[in-house]
């Protein structure tokens, strides 16, 4: 061997320096060396929120209507009119034409009742307005800590939904307390109502029972107005025909006819139950209500209760749904 | 040679400028160690507000296993009895079994508290901040489960590498006084 002479030969040590070049670029790609979670990891829920497009049974009707809110509660239709409450306001839409209203409370719930008075849920306690929103009275809070959520009434009485307490406050027609109705008994055979989060819903029925939404246990209760629990429908499942979540479903109206409509949270879908609680058809699913983009996650209650939906009927039979994440009321009717 | 007043003048004013110089630097370093010493360490926390529970704090910690953890605000929990953050999204019976969790490792304790609510711990050990059970929660419920970095386990990285790999910018500083941003409370 020559002296000087390079003892190891270059075309040995070529292929060795390629060789760490490409080591090291891979060492810094993600793809290749980073740890990856396995399928058992992914979230999905999509497969669940599709709708079958010939169980539709409404179709929507015009364009949305944004409520001018920033944090829309609840909405209720009749004599013309759509009213909703939001922030610290009322807002009633008629023609095209909107007025606001400032409330004293922030309102929570709102109820037409049959000679056109405003019910209002104004956070623990109700209070009455005229058609133009201006309050004529205030009921006593029957509880310091009464959250009002729905409202509801019969000839003779007013019936009040409390997330907080966890039962249905039975009012006279003059705002007096008569009974509560859905807090456990179990002598009464009352399970109790199972409320996670501040949607509590009730709605009167033709037969005067009162329907009230357990929406932990994903039922819908009939009680006499004395407290008495008669019996319920609905069922757990992400399937179509159940309800699903923590608490589901978050809103219910009945119809003229003495059909049911649900709106639910979560796996977003508004459906239409017949008075036994066999589902009919779906009212509108998430392409419906304009919820496409990917699930959101809620980050406060207050985000958490923004997610739902209120739903009302009016004399002709259209569905108003609104929703409260994006503030708009959209109006479906039977096709 | 007798010194001239302005000779005089020119080197008083040399000497005076080096010393003002020599000073000016000396107090420039120590008000820096001063500033220093008052300055408050920072250490990596996840907003809450801004995680979209990726996944990506599961693979991106450069521990084997995470430092960022899944934690519980008890404040907002609704002790559901079907916690859509413990089961799978159609359990075949709401019940401890395995193939109704959704957490892949068993990570979340379900206890019973009275009927029909249920308490939910998670085990931290098991717990690898994959995120699924957030996900799971703030889709149906209350958002009570969130991830959070765990600073007994947190090396304190210069550049966190999941802070670099996260879409949704929701790492930051927060000083080390108060590491947690827990939800629910203002």
């Amino acid at each position: 061997m020559k002296k000087g002479k390079i003892p190891t030969p270059i075309w040995l040590l070529a292929p060795i320096a390629v060789l760490a070049v490409i080591v090291i670029f891979a060492a810094r790609s993600e793809s290749l060396f980073l740890r990856k979670l396995g399928p058992e990891y992914s979230y999905d829920i999509e497969q669940y929120s599709k709708i079958d497009p010939a169980m539709l049974v409404y179709r929507a009707v015009g364009e949305p209507i944004q409520t001018g809110l920033q944090q829309s509660r609840a909405v209720a239709a009749g004599f013309g009119k759509l009213y909703v409450v939001g922030d610290s306001k009322l807002a009633i839409l008629e023609e095209g034409k909107k007025k606001e209203i400032e409330l004293p409370r922030e309102p929570t719930c709102i109820q037409i009742d049959n000679d056109g008075t405003l019910i209002l849920g104004l956070t623990d306690h109700l209070a009455l307005a005229d058609a133009d929103g201006v309050i004529q009275r205030h009921w006593n809070a029957p509880a310091e800590n009464a959250l009002m959520t729905s409202i509801a009434m019969d000839k003779d009485n007013v019936y009040a939904a409390d997330a907080v307490n966890k039962l249905v406050w039975r009012f006279d027609r003059q705002g007096l307390v008569v009974n509560r109705i859905g807090a456990k008994e179990t002598r009464r055979n009352v399970p109790g109502i199972v409320v996670p989060s501040p949607y509590f819903d009730i709605a009167m029925y033709p037969d005067g029972l009162l329907r009230v939404v357990n929406p932990g246990r994903h039922w819908v209760e009939a009680y006499t107005p004395n407290g008495d629990r008669e019996w319920h429908w609905g069922k757990t499942s992400v399937e179509v025909d159940g309800f699903s979540g923590c608490c589901n479903p978050v809103s219910m109206v009945v119809l003229s006819d003495g059909n049911f409509v649900t709106c639910e949270k979560g796996l977003i879908r508004v459906k239409l139950y017949d008075p036994e609680g066999e589902l009919i058809g779906i009212v509108a699913g998430p392409e419906q209500l304009g919820r496409t983009e990917p699930m959101r996650i809620c980050q406060s209650p207050e985000q958490c209760g923004q997610q739902g939906f209120d739903a009302a009927v009016d004399a002709a039979g259209r569905v108003y749904v609104l929703d409260m994440l994006q503030n708009s009321v959209r109006v479906f009717e039977k096709k | 040679m007798a010194k001239t007043p302005d000779h005089l003048r020119r080197r008083d004013f040399l000497r005076d400028g080096i010393w003002a110089s020599v000073l000016s630097v000396l107090g420039a370093g120590a008000a820096s160690l001063f500033a220093r010493s008052r300055r408050e360490n920072l250490v990596w926390q996840i907003d809450p507000a801004k995680c979209i529970a990726c996944g990506n704090c599961a693979t991106h910690c450069v521990l084997n296993e995470s430092a960022v953890k899944c934690v519980h605000a008890y404040a907002m929990c609704g002790y559901c009895d079907l916690c859509t953050g413990y089961f799978v999204p159609e359990p075949k019976a709401l019940t401890t079994a395995a193939e109704n969790q959704l957490c892949p490792r068993a990570a979340i304790e379900r206890t019973y508290v009275e009927d029909p609510y249920f308490q939910y711990t998670i085990r931290e050990p098991l717990c690898n901040g994959c995120g699924k059970c957030v996900k799971g929660c703030g889709a149906f419920g209350n958002g009570s489960l969130f991830l959070q970095v765990r600073h007994d386990r947190c090396l304190g990285c210069n550049e966190c590498a999941i802070a670099v790999a996260c879409p949704g910018r929701a790492f930051k500083r927060v000083a080390a006084s108060a590491p947690y941003l827990i939800k629910g409370r203002a």
